[in-house]
């Protein structure tokens, strides 16, 4: 106890020095931090906008089906299937889609797309795509109109479509003939991932299914989402040994690279932190280095009316550690205030944000750390400060109390 | 038993360009209760010596026998617990951890040595009373003089109960009137607690406090008498 007083109070010692170590250290902090939460947010973003509008946390399909979307490889008895599916403890809702390759023309252009079919009720309940149509640009599916489509803005600025303008859709039915129909855009949609918006085009499951000629019943996809989505994996082992005719694949299986973003970010946070701490220990290996000059006598002086190596070291460290941490303490505070501020109001990248959303990025992000993240970054700071203060104190504990109480 | 007993002490320093022949072989001893000066002038070899009696420096030959334990034998280790438990210091300057008040530094050397809590207070407080310094007890050393931080070493020396205590030149930086009255605090607890003081100098007002006057000229003791 007396060790940490005197440690304590020794690095107030020299204010305007241990004053630069503090602010370096929490400005480096401040630093890795924010970036950290910047990333993270981004990440978390990602992840969760792809839940919403791409993958949901469970799919159902024949297991062919993804070869080539060939129309005939459904699901049947869907409705019976929905059903029990939405009885499954955990399971928030759920949703059955149709899913049909195809070209999109207008008197432009033709593209290649996928046609959604939904079922405006429950794809609300399980997707946000429809919280993507902005009040300025039509609706998804409010009216109960036919043939409506709801396309992206990206494709309707290549095909040169707008609100009520007339899109052919040509793709091979359910017989293996090739047919087409005509459908009305009313609602476009803006989601930040600009490819994907781009090769997906939305109609209702009715619509289609009599276009395709797709018996009453079968669908292409059911999709689930989960009141907690660390539960996909699980909930999806139950339902392949519930459905063994179906593939059932969790969204990490989906989309393989959703799980990888955040172990990604895990690493990279974790080896920026390292670097920065690294750099922060260089700094107070020498501050340390100088303060053992400093009180070379008075060094001397407590070993020789009998401070043993041991306390010696161990005040030594203390004080490293102790002005580390009221670095670390100083860092994290400020962190924690910049990226509660800029984790409500967001950072806006706009500038750069098309870049961004032609790789699934938000142009706002949030910044967001894990509380568990201050705790890991402070046991990270005291491993520094341990580090650190190895060499200043084995300098210590080699001089000499004779000679170093001699050039009094 | 003598409290010490110094047998042909002698202590050349090697790392110079001519070998330093500071201490030549030197025999003394101190029994219980001596309030005893090392004089003589700059270079003639005190600090080595009470270093060596100390344990703060070995001896180049001969032996430093405390209560018959020869301390060249001890590793440095066990030194640094010996110095600790047996022997009190009271340096020229920088006695004090500077951080620390005046009662904090008398605690620091018992918690060194483990004191329960209570009985170190009491005694922390008798202690600094007994130097005069009951009404400075929070104060830090630099809003000591240098004579009060003095007294405040030899408080913190007292406190860890050693055989005896050594003082080098503890009234070098002190004026006279400081200077006295840490002779007196010094006298008096020798007196009244029967506690070994060996300390150098080479101050006549010192000289003359002393019961036991060991004067040193090159390494060598010139002469040993004891006062009435
Ligand atoms: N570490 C050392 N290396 C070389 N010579 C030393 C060292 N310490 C002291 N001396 C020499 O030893 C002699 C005695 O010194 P010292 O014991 O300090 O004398 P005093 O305390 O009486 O002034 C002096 O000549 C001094 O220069
Ligand atoms: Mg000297």
């Amino acid at each position: 106890m007396m060790l940490l007083k005197i440690a304590w109070r020794n690095i107030w010692r020299s204010k305007t020095r241990s004053a630069v170590v503090i602010f370096a250290i929490a400005s480096g902090l401040v630093g890795g931090l924010f970036s950290s939460a910047w990333m993270n947010g981004m990440a978390k973003q990602r992840v969760i906008n792809t839940f919403s509008i791409e993958t949901a946390h469970i799919q159902l399909h024949h297991p062919n089906f993804a070869d080539n979307f060939d129309v005939k490889r459904t699901i049947s008895l869907t409705d019976k299937k929905l059903n029990e599916i939405s009885k499954i403890g955990g399971v928030k809702a759920v949703t059955s889609r149709l899913k049909v390759s195809a070209m999109a023309a207008t008197a432009n252009k033709n593209m290649g797309v996928t046609i959604v079919g939904i079922n405006p009720k429950t794809e609300k309940e399980v997707f946000g795509l429809y919280k993507k149509v902005d009040s300025t640009s039509g609706d998804f599916f409010t009216s109960k109109k036919k043939n409506s489509i709801v396309v992206s803005k990206a494709l309707a600025k290549e095909l040169k479509v707008k609100i009520k303008s007339k899109i052919i859709l040509t793709f091979q039915d359910y017989n293996g003939e090739i047919t087409g129909a005509a459908f009305k855009v009313i609602g476009i949609f803006k989601t930040d991932n600009s490819p994907w918006d781009k090769m997906h085009v939305f109609v209702r499951d009715a619509d289609l299914r009599k276009v395709v000629e797709i018996p009453k019943g079968q669908s292409h996809e059911i999709d689930i989402l989960l009141d907690d989505y660390e539960q996909a994996s699980f909930i999806s082992a139950d339902l392949k040994s519930k459905y063994p005719e179906l593939l059932s694949e969790d969204w990490s299986e989906i989309q393989p690279y959703l799980s990888f973003i955040t172990e990604y970010m895990d690493m990279m946070m974790g080896i920026f932190m390292i670097i920065i701490l690294g750099a922060l220990g260089f700094g107070i290996v020498n501050t340390m280095l100088m303060v053992i000059l400093e009180r070379t006598k008075e060094l001397g002086m407590l070993m020789g009316i009998g401070m043993n190596r041991k306390r010696i070291f161990l005040m030594i460290m203390f004080e490293t550690i102790l002005l580390a941490l009221v670095g670390a303490f100083l860092g994290e505070f400020i962190s924690l205030l910049l990226i509660n501020y800029y984790g409500n109001v967001g950072i806006n990248i706009s500038s750069l944000a098309e870049g961004m959303e032609s790789v699934g990025y938000s142009a706002i992000s949030y910044p967001m750390l894990e509380p568990y993240r201050y705790l890991q970054i402070t046991i990270l700071v005291i491993l520094t400060g341990i580090f650190a203060s190895i060499y200043p104190a084995f300098k210590a504990l080699k001089l000499n109390p004779a000679e170093a109480i001699r050039t009094l | 038993m003598s409290v010490i007993k110094v047998s042909n002490l002698t202590k050349t320093y090697t790392d110079t360009e001519v070998p330093v022949h500071a201490v030549n072989g030197i025999d003394l001893t101190f029994e219980k209760g001596e309030f005893a000066a090392i004089v003589g002038p700059s270079g003639s070899g005190k600090t080595t010596i009470l270093n060596m009696i100390g344990g703060l420096e070995k001896s180049t030959s001969g032996t430093v026998e405390v209560h018959g334990q020869d301390i060249s034998e001890l590793s440095s280790g066990k030194l640094i617990d010996f110095r600790l438990n047996n022997i009190g210091f009271v340096f020229q300057a920088y006695n004090l951890i500077p951080v620390l008040t005046a009662k904090e530094n008398v605690e620091f050397i018992m918690q060194l040595q483990n004191w329960e809590k209570t009985k170190m207070n009491e005694r922390t407080f008798a202690i600094l009373e007994s130097v005069g310094l009951g009404n400075r007890v929070n104060s830090k050393p630099n809003q000591l003089s240098g004579g009060q931080q003095q007294r405040v070493a030899v408080a913190r020396a007292l406190a860890s109960k050693p055989q005896f205590i050594l003082a080098d030149e503890p009234t070098a930086n002190l004026d006279s009137k400081s200077t006295n009255q840490l002779l007196d605090i010094m006298e008096k607890l020798n007196k009244e607690e029967n506690i070994t003081f060996i300390f150098s100098t080479h101050d006549q007002r010192v000289v003359d406090k002393a019961h036991r006057v060991i004067k040193v000229d090159d390494g060598k003791v010139v002469s040993d008498e004891v006062k009435n």
